[in-house]
């Protein structure tokens, strides 16, 4: 909503400046978005008279002009405008004004002759559409403008010192959707009366009669009000300025006289109008009803709308006139050749334009405050005012006999306002007499019940007030939130819960932190086409994504059923802007559809790895050395081993999985089961053909984690186990009493062997005595035949009721040896 | 003799001064001070000078060498301190051997600051799902259909009353159907508008959070959300509670923090205001404890909406919040 700080002073006779009177509308809650002096550009323009005009030696159409410009001397100038003459009045702009449209006036030659400065056209100054340009220049009238004087500051000749200041409103306060609503809330804080041009509406008669130059018949519900009358040869012609700068300040397009007025009026009451073509009207008759079937009309903006039933239109006997409350039909559009006016102002139902204006997906100034709500009762009084300005500026008179309709508009609600409640809710301590008061200055007029009850009827204008705490509001807001105390609650303590994953979540994200991963946050939507990017298969479910159904773009298009893909696009992006060197990671949902339910959320943890092993790390000591296969199962064990669910291989069976998802290069890549046989998710190397859709030249790692299995996390209550996968016991292990005893060896192996597999059968072989065992080379070549490899294991162990002797030490080496050998055609190669 | 001492005095000093490296001190202990070097085979012929004179020659003689060895000493050691510390110690302005760790995103460690903050409180954090009917998301917090609030919301559906929550807010319901007063809780979460502009991304962070007991006013809700601020930004910020209109609260409030980049005085993130808006808040509607079953004639409660990236673009002076949802790695690395 905007409206200028002169306009506001018509109502409301308030001293403070724009930005101060902004401030305390702001603390009203009419936040103030903008407070902008008007035409700013026009500070160095000034007025001129012209002293004498001789044709210019060089160019048929230029004359040149001496101008008086205040400084007691005469200025040449060079004019190319037809309506130049002798003693005329019209802005200057000198050399160094900037126009609008960061037009810069200079002192040039202009054929040969110097031009100290330009004679203006209103469009030339921002003052009117460039669409009209006529090439005149401004032609000052004194009786339009009194007191013009040769070098008066334009603003201040033509009274446009004046600043737009801009309301962003919330949709609770359509009463503020015009000037002197705002103004009644400026009189309310600063103790002014509020004075409205209309004061009292004439008494029209409320049914239509037969002898009536035209009638109004209403058959529908959701139209409240209708006032109408009629104006016979007006004559429609373009505004004064002062009203076309006036609509121009607050972003209206002028049009004409009578159009113009009911745009002024709307912003003036708040109070949405039409103006009717009369003689256009087929049959002398207005009827409000809802559309037909199929019904058509062409609105305003040239465009046919297809009408339902749910719609309210305007009719006459053959045609839609106007859609009731949002805009007017070309059929009955007022054009300069008119003359008869019929003019409307009505109430429309809240619900029902917003449902019209929603369908058709129309936005208008009218359907903006019929949305929210306008005041029954202002109908008469804005159409008087419409009424007297149109006579005053386009001429004509008015027909006798208006009509004046009034339906079902809700009755205004009574209500009571308990002062302890009011106390109560805002932890304040006011007497009745101040609540009173405050909402007496807005007009809002309270009966006292007893000494703590108001009886109050809220004035119809204020649509939003229909509850007890709507009236608090009304209090909180008037008194001042600065006013009301600030304070701490004393509630009962409690042991707060802490929430649904929160320390799992934490958890993780640090031990990735700690692995050299940057946590990055994707969008939740995604390209569909990542599936067919992936190579997904259609019975996977991850082929399955819920669409949006109304996205921003296709890319964004579908609920992510994998973090992966967005990964994936960070690689990319990364890599081309040089960032070759990765370790990513990102914690969120994923979603798949449920039916008729809502989708399944699922958390999960997925990471990336590319480039160098360890990003960041000084070239001198890593070197080139890119990141493996190894070090994405590295992250992996540190990561459960973190979590408390086993380090790596002994709770987590790597081999019977090998069954992975298709983008993962098979031999590469592996998935991750719990003891219980659940896939938990997958880890390894991604393939060349995926890598190549998502435009990515380098190799990549992944790690793909689901979170709600490792831990069960509850979304609707509020829950998180780290049961499902049996974590190994945080209770604390005594420390070992007794010396470990150390053993090395090394077995030669067929090379198919997996040495996983050789440490579960010396786990299972060493029995209690086994401590701890370890790989320390793997090794192929020279002097190990081929086909084999030597597989090298430093054995510790370790009896923790006794020292161990070397003889059963010695006895368990053995039996280790001799169950290698022959599970695995294994030859001892040297033994420690 | 004595001469003959003193000449090899001047002649072995002279010598000595003129080593300039650490392997040139050998062949000239050898040369002088060695077994068979020349300072000792003068003093073998130290027997056949006349008795008398012996005492006083020896003592001159032990006394030069003495000299001779001291000077030497000096010397091997400035020579060898030279050149040997090179070949000796490590290096150490080459750099540490050193993997660096990772970070959190920036909007991760500002959610987590806010809630540890609201922790501290005694507030306790519940969570909920994304995608969300159209009966938490807007019919339960007040806002009916078609109701012009809801053009503040630019929703994406994703099917019949189906949608992405617009805000937290819902959690409000979900929390309040499973308990009874007296609440304190946050609901940290991601949130969803078809919108995209430099001060808009489709998705984004909020916390929510409410309080309701008995006799909770909105003394409260100033009390409870200016510790919050003087705790999340400097405890000096000027704070300024401002009315507004939410759906699901009322009197509701809209908490502005001075401009932290102008320190008030007008700048372009302010909009020469001076102010920056932070918070949503407001006493929860009797309407929507009606919706929950909690009667609003014993109960009382308030509620607030923070936008997380909001803070995170003032705390780090970020001007584009397009630039926390690219991930580029030099923009993660800053933090």
């Amino acid at each position: 909503m905007k409206f200028t700080y002169n306009w506001l002073r018509e109502y409301v006779a308030v001293e403070l400046d724009p930005d101060a009177v902004a401030a305390r509308l702001t603390m009203l809650g009419l936040e103030v978005d903008a407070v902008l002096p008007l035409y700013p550009s026009l500070d160095e323009v000034r007025v001129a008279r012209v002293a004498a005009l001789c044709q210019h030696p060089n160019a048929d159409r230029l004359t040149l002009c001496d101008v008086e410009d205040g400084s007691g001397a005469l200025r040449r100038v060079v004019c190319g405008a037809p309506n130049v003459r002798v003693g005329m009045f019209t802005p200057l702009a000198v050399p160094g004004t900037v126009l609008p449209g960061d037009f810069k006036i200079s002192a040039n030659k202009i054929r040969g002759e110097l031009s100290a400065g330009m004679l203006c056209s209103e469009q030339e100054l921002g003052l009117a559409d460039s669409e009209t340009a006529s090439g005149e220049i401004m032609d000052l009238d004194p009786v339009e403008f009194p007191g013009l004087a040769p070098g008066m500051p334009l603003r201040q000749a033509l009274n446009l010192q004046d600043t737009m200041i801009e309301v962003d409103l919330t949709p609770n306060r359509p009463d503020c959707a015009g000037v002197i609503g705002l103004a009644r809330e400026v009189a309310g804080f600063s103790g002014l009366p509020l004075s409205k041009p209309v004061k009292i509406a004439p008494l029209l008669l409320q049914t239509a009669v037969t002898d009536r130059p035209f009638a109004v018949t209403v058959a529908t519900p959701q139209c409240h009000r209708y006032t109408a009358r009629l104006l016979r040869r007006v004559r429609v012609a373009p505004s004064p300025r002062w009203l076309r700068w006036r609509l121009a300040a607050v972003g209206l397009r002028p049009i004409n006289n009578v159009v113009d007025v009911t745009n002024l009026v709307m912003m003036e009451y708040g109070q949405p109008m039409h103006a009717f073509d009369f003689d256009r009207l087929k049959g002398g008759r207005i009827q409000v009803r809802q559309a037909g079937v199929g019904e058509k009309m062409i609105t305003l903006d040239g465009v046919e709308r297809q009408l339902t039933p749910e719609m309210m239109v305007i009719a006459d006997d053959k045609q839609v006139v106007a859609l009731a409350g949002i805009i007017g039909a070309e059929n009955s559009e007022i054009s300069s050749q008119s003359t008869n006016i019929l003019l409307e102002s009505a109430c429309f139902a809240a619900n029902s334009v917003r449902r019209s204006a929603a369908a058709l997906q129309l936005a208008t100034d009218s359907s903006y405050r019929f949305e929210r709500g306008v005041d029954p009762q202002v109908a008469p009084l804005a159409l008087e005012r419409a009424v007297q300005l149109i006579l005053k500026l386009a001429g004509g008179e008015e027909v006798v006999g208006g009509v004046d309709y009034r339906g079902g508009a809700p009755d205004l609600p009574i209500l009571t306002l308990r002062l302890s409640r009011v106390n109560n809710i805002l932890g304040t301590d006011l007497d009745l007499a101040t609540v009173e008061r405050l909402l007496a200055g807005i007009e809002i007029n309270a009966k006292r019940l007893d000494d703590q009850t108001l009886r109050i009827v809220p004035p119809s204008f204020r649509v939003d007030l229909l509850r007890e705490i709507d009236l608090i509001e009304e209090v909180a807001r008037l008194v001042g939130y600065d006013f009301i105390p600030t304070n701490m609650p004393s509630l009962t303590m409690t042991l707060p819960t802490l929430a649904t994953g929160g320390a799992l979540r934490e958890k993780v994200r640090a031990l990735m932190i700690a692995a050299g991963c940057h946590e990055v946050i994707n969008y939740s939507f995604v390209n569909p086409i990542h599936r067919r990017s992936l190579g997904l298969g259609a019975d996977d479910a991850e082929s399955h994504p819920l669409a949006l159904l109304n996205p921003l773009s296709e890319e964004q298009s579908v609920l992510r059923t994998s973090l992966l893909p967005g990964l994936l696009e960070n690689v990319r992006h990364n890599i081309n802007h040089q960032c070759l060197d990765l370790r990513l990671f990102e914690l969120g949902k994923v979603f798949f559809p449920a039916g008729v339910d809502l989708p399944r959320e699922e958390e999960r943890l997925a990471a990336i790895f590319s480039g160098r092993r360890y990003p960041g790390a000084p070239l001198l000591w890593e070197g080139e050395t890119l990141v493996d296969v190894y070090d994405v199962k590295g992250v992996v064990e540190q990561l459960l081993a973190g979590l408390g669910l086993g380090s790596g291989l002994s709770v987590w069976s790597m081999t019977a999985t090998r069954k992975v998802k298709p983008y993962a290069e098979i031999g590469y890549s592996l998935a991750l089961t719990n003891n219980e046989g659940k896939i938990l998710g997958t880890w390894g190397k991604f393939r060349q053909s995926v890598l190549k859709a998502f435009g990515i030249k380098q190799e990549v790692f992944y790690l793909d984690l689901g979170l709600d299995l490792v831990g069960q996390i509850d979304h609707q209550v509020n829950q998180v186990e780290l049961t499902a996968c049996s974590p190994e016991s945080s209770a604390f292990a005594p420390l070992p009493k007794f010396p470990a005893v150390k053993r090395d060896l090394a077995m030669l192996v067929p090379d198919d062997v997996e040495v996983g597999e050789m440490l579960m059968v010396i786990r299972e072989a060493g029995g209690k005595l086994l401590d701890q065992v370890e790989i320390f080379d793997v090794y192929r070549g020279k002097h190990v035949a081929s086909g084999r490899k030597s597989v090298a294991f430093a054995i510790h162990y370790r009896d923790a009721t006794q020292t161990l002797n070397e003889k059963k030490a010695e006895a368990a080496h053995c039996k280790i040896i001799a169950l290698l050998s022959q599970r695995f055609h294994g030859q001892l190669r040297e033994a420690r | 003799m004595k001469e003959e001492l003193q000449r090899l005095r001047a002649e072995a000093e002279q010598a000595l001064a003129q080593i300039s490296r650490a392997d040139e001190l050998e062949p000239f202990r050898v040369e002088y001070l060695g077994r068979k070097g020349r300072f000792t085979s003068l003093m073998r012929g130290l027997g056949q000078a006349p008795a008398d004179q012996r005492p006083e020659l020896g003592k001159l003689a032990n006394e030069i060498k003495g000299r001779l060895e001291q000077a030497f000493d000096l010397r091997q050691e400035q020579l060898s301190g030279a050149e040997v510390e090179v070949v000796k110690f490590p290096d150490l302005s080459l750099p540490g051997r050193r993997h660096p760790a990772g970070a959190d995103h920036p909007v991760t460690r500002v959610m987590t600051e806010v809630c540890a903050i609201f922790v501290g409180m005694g507030f306790a954090v519940v969570e909920g799902p994304d995608v969300e009917t159209d009966f938490y998301n807007f019919e339960a917090l007040n806002i009916p259909p078609h109701h012009p609030a809801r053009a503040m919301h630019d929703t994406f559906y994703v099917g019949e009353g189906r949608l992405l929550r617009t805000h937290t807010s819902p959690m409000q319901i979900r929390a309040m159907e499973q308990a009874r007063p007296p609440l304190r809780m946050i609901a940290p979460g991601k949130a969803y508008r078809c919108d995209s502009d430099i001060t808009h991304t489709p998705m984004f962070h909020q916390v929510e959070g409410f309080l309701v007991d008995r006799k909770v006013t909105f003394a409260d809700l100033k009390g409870v959300l200016s510790a919050f601020i003087s705790r999340m930004f400097d405890g000096k910020t000027p704070i300024r509670f401002r009315p507004s209109f939410f759906p699901f609260t009322e009197p509701s409030a809209e908490v502005d923090i001075g401009c932290v980049i102008c320190e008030t005085k007008g700048c372009r993130v302010c909009k020469q205001t001076g102010w920056l808006e932070i918070l949503g808040a407001g006493m929860i509607d009797p309407e929507v404890f009606a919706k929950v079953d909690y009667d609003p004639e014993q109960y009382s409660g308030f509620a607030f909406g923070l936008g997380i990236e909001r803070v995170a673009m003032l705390r780090y002076g970020i001007n584009d919040i397009r630039l926390f949802y690219e991930n580029d790695l030099r923009f993660l690395r800053q933090f």
